[in-house]
């Protein structure tokens, strides 16, 4: 017993170390994702406040591109309102439409910290879930699909953007309707992969790929990329596509987070479903 | 003694920040030259603790450094198997006489060539194990392998450079 514990003494520093190298290990895998966000991610309060400082001196250098952005938006937007139509028949009159229900709102929110350079990529936005952000959430920008929220503080959420190769969103080609799965193997902010497209599929450089929606995150139609190459590996049965992103990854300054007001609904469809 | 303590807290205070607010967002060479300077800390580091509490506050800063970058275990494993690796290097790399007490592993102290053996290997052990832990597959070997070894020069590089900023001159022990 003795001897025992004499050698456990003397490889005390190596056992810690496993030790050490275990928790780690475990954070890592993050044996349920739920507490794993309580305890460590940026959305954390204290490192949330940090990173809105920081972005607090940033901001003045980027204003200029980010009003030029925020114009276009603005302008897109005024061309969509009412007031942009003229009646084209004065014998008819509007009334109320009870066919369209509105299935999605939008929270505008900052992102006060974002990466795109690493090989998973984070962006941290200044709303949490008192601005009514939660899990899962998609988010986009003015020019297409950001990512998808991963965990929320009170005032922050943690997004984890489209850059990061545990993504997969479900895309369509807009002018086929060919389904694929968007995929960050590029390791490039500016492009990814399309996956998951048949060959048979008539795909050509230059199609517009977009969100298929249907998945609660994103509404069907938010632009994703542009098809810039295409190719097909011998004896495989599908297309190799690499897009180009519409949306620049390293200029994102205000993004919107995609609220669905039937998610609550669908969920527990799903789940009555799904439960035996 | 005090002082040690104080400085050494002030730098794991000035590295974090320096490398949460300024350098994760650096963009160069599309991702293939990504600095972790903070590391510097660990390097810096006095001879005289015992391998448990090297340790322990290799676990720690890796820990704080997750915090920042919402990558729990990622820095924390990287750092903690850095000073693991750190006590085996210094045994390796000690003058005939051993380590001096008071003595730092700082260029000043020790010299250019120690220094950069010292810094070179531990920084080279950190970032391996960090790039290939964060895309955590081993298809895409070489391009992870080369991103960790050119980011890992240029943490050598900036850490020299960090040590050839803030070096005072030699004055006696400390």
């Amino acid at each position: 017993m003795r001897d025992l514990f004499r050698l456990l003494y003397r490889i005390r520093d190596t056992l810690l170390f496993l030790v050490l190298m275990i928790v780690a290990m475990v954070l890592l895998h993050g044996g349920n994702a739920h507490h794993r966000a309580q305890a460590i991610s940026s959305s954390n309060a204290l490192v949330g406040t940090i990173f809105t400082w920081r972005k607090g001196i940033t901001d003045y250098a980027n204003l200029k591109e980010v009003n030029r952005r925020l114009a276009e938006e603005n302008a897109e937007w005024r061309s969509r309102h009412e007031s942009a139509y003229t009646p084209v028949e004065d014998l008819f009159v509007r009334i109320n439409d009870t066919i369209h229900r509105q299935q999605y709102s939008y929270i505008a929110a900052k992102v006060v910290n974002s990466t795109w350079h690493k090989q998973k990529n984070f962006l941290t936005l200044d709303k949490g879930a008192t601005s009514g952000v939660q899990e899962e959430m998609g988010v986009i920008g003015p020019n297409g699909i950001v990512g998808v929220v991963r965990e929320v503080s009170p005032h922050f959420a943690s997004v984890s953007s489209i850059l990061s190769p545990s993504m997969r969103t479900s895309v369509r080609i807009r002018r086929t309707g060919h389904i694929g799965l968007l995929y960050w193997d590029t390791n490039d902010a500016a492009t990814a992969s399309v996956i998951d497209i048949a060959k048979h599929a008539r795909i050509l450089v230059g199609d517009t790929v977009e969100t298929r929606g249907g998945d609660a995150t994103f509404p069907a139609g938010i632009p994703v990329g542009v098809v810039e190459t295409l190719s097909a590996e011998p004896g495989s049965n599908y297309h190799e596509i690499q897009i180009r992103l519409t949306e620049d990854m390293s200029q994102s300054g205000f993004v919107y987070v995609v609220k669905d007001l039937q998610r609550a609904e669908r969920d527990t469809l799903q789940q009555a479903h799904s439960a035996p | 003694m005090i002082g040690t303590i104080i400085a050494n807290i002030l730098r794991l205070l000035v590295l974090v920040l320096v490398q949460a607010l300024i350098l994760d967002h650096l963009d160069v060479a599309n991702g293939y030259l990504v600095p972790y300077l903070y590391v510097l800390f660990l390097l810096m580091l006095p001879f005289e603790l015992p391998a448990w509490a090297l340790l322990l506050i290799g676990a720690g800063t890796g820990a704080l450094m997750d915090f920042f970058s919402s990558t729990p275990g990622m820095h924390m494993s990287a750092c903690t198997l850095m000073m693991f690796a750190r006590i085996r290097i210094l045994k390796l790399l000690a003058p005939r006489e051993g380590y001096e007490f008071g003595m730092l592993p700082t260029v000043p102290r020790m010299g250019f060539t120690w220094f950069l053996t010292y810094a070179g290997l531990l920084i080279l052990v950190h970032h391996l194990w960090l790039f290939f832990v964060e895309v955590y597959r081993f298809d895409g070997f070489f391009s992870t392998f080369f991103r960790a070894v050119s980011s890992a020069t240029f943490t050598l590089v900036l850490c020299l450079l960090a040590q050839f900023l803030t070096a005072r001159p030699e004055r006696g022990r400390a």
